[in-house]
């Protein structure tokens, strides 16, 4: 009796901790499609308020569906590339993943993705190529291969507060030298316990400002990376100057107080309701601040005060730069290798994008605060109304429709590219002393390292 | 008299049976930890140190490329870059860290040991910390950090020092450059610039004392009072019984802390992540060796070379720990040994 009574329980404990790890499985499986609808599994990155928006397109495409049922998982944060490589390995993948880090060039050189033309025909890729802004075009091609479909693109530009402008008699600088010039009237050198700065670049925005000031990082024709480019040396030294002008300690302390709690604050908005300044004159942002700008008027409103006016200017460039210029990234669809519903995930993307109907996707751009990556979509009478109720958009709109706007180089090892190249621009603003070309050369050799090693590495494989 | 049965003895075959189940339905609760540890603990463990001599990206199989990852490491030693930064990154911190949290720790159990009112409300409020969440414990560091608004900033400009950078600077306080920053200062060139990230992270690991303030203070209570009652008879002041008799006594608890208190300090990655938003910024100055192996694992997806330094982060710690074990004859007291 005793040893049944102790068989009894040992078994109950091993059923009731397998039960523990299964039943979430079970649970999750009571979410599948409907009969006669087959499903397409979509993994994607976005958490808070913007998965609202992700289930909202899903709900919309599956009412608009009969043939395919889109399942929406939010695998967000940094383990995405290992639970994609994982499930790709052992042979199960999702049939589509949304993606925004510039990671494309690895998963492709590493095998993990589908071509547009392998997933939904080589028609589709001039289908695409029509549809697709330039920025968007650029986003989804890897060594000329189309590998992914953008679905939204991020832009930056540079915001200003108007009403502050207006009240010193400034204009919204054209050029880098009129920059200068508004920068230097509005806060001049000399003020360590200055409240305000008109602008300070941010290290971590090396990109925009290189490719404004005419450089290139990367050349993909002889794949060689080309941080101490002279153009890129004169973005890097410009941002130098600023340390150089306020002193390198005052610059980090002001930038770290609005870095106490990330990505909660824009430091434009005035703090104080009777201001009507903020920490900056200048900002460089992207188009989802512009949801910000319009709390805080409706804020003012709401308590009987005048909010002050704000604008937003491309990032002007200096004599030899490029005009309309900038960084731009994106989110983005790819099909994995191995994906079981292709169709069915090649159908979601046509009716995100725009490509089924291009007042749904204005819809799901205006309710993301995103971007469209097709002019049809821009142009659509939709986005236009969307565009008229928010005026500051516009400018980040003619922005993604320029064609000097680029995303990160899409080479190997891209995000050891990307901290490596933020890293010595930090490095530089913080010491303004050292030599920005020095410190531009010695990140170009880590990262050509690392690219060289990660090329030797699919060299090998390939040749298995 | 009562007779207690003090061990199972089995007796004859009926014996040997029922032990024989015993041992069974032991085997039986145990099993979900044992197969939870051999497939989840000791194969990955085995397993990284294979892959610490193959490249492997997670999608292809693995390739064998012998001494190619720690070659790599030596090179980044030599070269002062990658896992060289990180390694000194993480000295910095825990030859700080550790000691300091000893040092604190000891004088926080001694002060908390005196008899005076409230104590146990004093001993709950020191412990406290220990209990917050390690991210919700960096973000009010982040706040008190301010370099603006910040109370650490307040509290040294009591002590007439100029508001310091804190986490966004790379410079640390034991370091050649502060050398010349010091000299700077003292000419009147320039402000009094001293601390940076390393620093500030020292401090949040000084925080979370608590929980060896309560292994000391368990320790104070056993030093046998004969000892100080002697002491005193002898004509020992306080620091001198401090000294000679409850340092002493504490040393194999020191010990206990400093191996388990190294360990900790070499694997930290969570604070660190929070607060250079998993990056090592600024300028890499926060790029210890946890994160770095994350980043090489997860982000560069390059196991081998994650896994190798994996493995050579456990020999060192390995060979640390076993140091400290053999200078242990040298300094810790051991009161019942032979």
């Amino acid at each position: 009796m005793v040893k049944f009574f102790r068989i009894l329980v040992a078994g109950s404990l091993i059923v009731a901790s397998c039960a523990a790890i299964l039943l979430p499985q079970f649970q999750t499986k009571s979410n599948s499609a409907p009969p006669n609808r087959s499903e397409v599994v979509f993994w994607h990155f976005w958490g808070g308020e913007d998965r609202d928006v992700v289930d909202r397109v899903v709900e919309r495409f599956n009412q608009s569906q009969s043939e395919y049922w889109v399942r929406a998982v939010a695998v967000p944060g940094n383990n995405l590339d290992a639970k994609l490589f994982l499930s790709v390995a052992g042979g199960n993948p999702p049939d589509l993943v949304n993606q925004d880090d510039p990671v494309l060039a690895d998963w492709y050189g590493r095998g993990v993705l589908q071509t547009v033309g392998e997933f939904a025909g080589d028609q589709a890729e001039s289908q695409l190529s029509e549809f697709l802004l330039p920025a968007a075009r650029r986003l989804a091609q890897v060594d000329g291969r189309w590998v992914a479909v953008p679905n939204g693109l991020d832009v930056r530009a540079l915001y200003y507060n108007a009403s502050l402008l207006e009240e010193r008699g400034l204009q919204p600088p054209a050029t880098l030298a009129e920059f200068d010039q508004v920068i230097r009237a509005l806060s001049p050198p000399n003020n360590p316990n200055a409240e305000m700065f008109a602008y300070l670049p941010d290290p971590r925005r090396i990109l925009a400002w290189g490719y404004v000031f005419g450089g290139d990082f990367f050349d993909e024709k002889t794949n060689r990376v080309r941080l101490d480019s002279p153009e890129i040396i004169a973005a890097l030294n410009w941002m130098q100057e600023f340390s150089r002008l306020y002193g390198p300690d005052a610059v980090a302390r002001f930038r770290q107080s609005e870095q106490s709690l990330p990505g909660k604050t824009f430091p434009l908005l005035p703090a104080l309701a009777e201001s009507n300044v903020g920490r900056y004159a200048f900002l460089l942002d992207g188009q989802w601040r512009t949801r910000d700008i319009e709390s805080f008027a409706a804020a003012r409103k709401a308590r009987g005060l005048a909010a002050p006016r704000f604008g937003v200017c491309p990032l002007p460039p200096p004599d030899g730069g490029r005009s309309r210029s900038g960084w731009v990234n994106g989110n983005f669809f790819v099909v994995p290798r191995g994906a079981k519903n292709v169709s069915g995930a090649w159908a979601f993307i046509r009716f995100w994008i725009g490509l089924e109907s291009v007042d749904q996707a204005a819809r799901t751009c205006a309710e993301g605060g995103w971007i469209p990556v097709s002019s049809a979509v821009i142009e659509s009478k939709s986005f236009q109304d969307y565009l008229g109720q928010h005026p500051l958009m516009a400018t980040f709109v003619e922005l993604a429709d320029s064609d000097q706007v680029f995303p990160y180089p899409q080479t190997r090892g891209a995000m050891f590219f990307k901290r490596t190249l933020e890293t010595a621009a930090e490095e530089a603003v913080s010491h303004p002393e050292r030599s920005s070309a020095q410190i531009l050369h010695d990140a170009g050799l880590r990262i050509q390292s690392q690219l060289d090693r990660l090329q030797k590495i699919e060299r090998a494989a390939d040749a298995k | 008299m009562t007779n207690i049965k003090l061990t199972y003895q089995p007796n004859g075959i009926a014996g040997m049976k029922r032990n024989r189940e015993h041992q069974i339905a032991g085997w039986l609760f145990a099993a979900p930890w044992v197969i939870g540890f051999f497939v989840l603990v000791l194969t990955p463990f085995w397993a990284s140190l294979v892959l610490s001599f193959c490249r492997w990206d997670m999608i292809r199989p693995p390739q064998w490329v012998g001494f190619e990852n720690y070659l790599r490491l030596a090179d980044e030693i030599r070269s002062q870059t990658g896992f060289g930064l990180a390694l000194r990154n993480t000295l910095y911190y825990s030859l700080l860290s550790v000691p300091l949290s000893v040092v604190f720790g000891i004088g926080l159990a001694i002060m908390l040991s005196w008899p005076v009112r409230g104590q146990a409300l004093f001993r709950t409020i020191f412990f406290l910390p220990s209990m917050i969440p390690v991210v919700a414990t960096c973000i009010l560091w982040m706040w008190l950090f301010d370099p603006q608004s910040g109370w650490v900033n307040h509290a040294i400009g009591w002590l007439g020092l100029p508001p310091q950078n804190w986490l966004h600077q790379a410079r640390s306080a034991v370091s050649a450059e502060s050398a010349a920053v010091v000299g700077n200062a003292w000419s009147g060139q320039a402000p009094l610039a001293l601390f940076g990230s390393k620093d500030a992270l020292v401090m949040i690991s000084l925080w979370t004392v608590g929980n060896l303030m309560v292994i000391y203070l368990a320790a104070l209570h056993d030093v046998p009072q004969s000892l100080y009652e002697a002491a005193e008879l002898d004509g020992a002041g306080r620091w001198r019984r401090f000294w000679r008799i409850t340092l002493p006594q504490l040393t194999p608890v020191i010990l206990f802390n400093l191996v388990t208190g190294l360990i900790r300090s070499v694997q930290t990655f969570t604070s660190i992540y929070v607060l250079s938003e998993g990056t090592g910024a600024p300028g890499e100055s926060l790029l210890v060796i946890a994160l770095h192996i994350f980043l090489a694992a997860f982000v560069d997806l390059d196991m081998g070379y994650a896994s190798a330094m994996a493995w050579l982060l456990f020999c060192a710690l390995m060979l640390c720990t076993w140091l400290l074990f053999r200078s242990s004859r040298h300094w810790v007291y051991y009161r019942f040994a032979n």
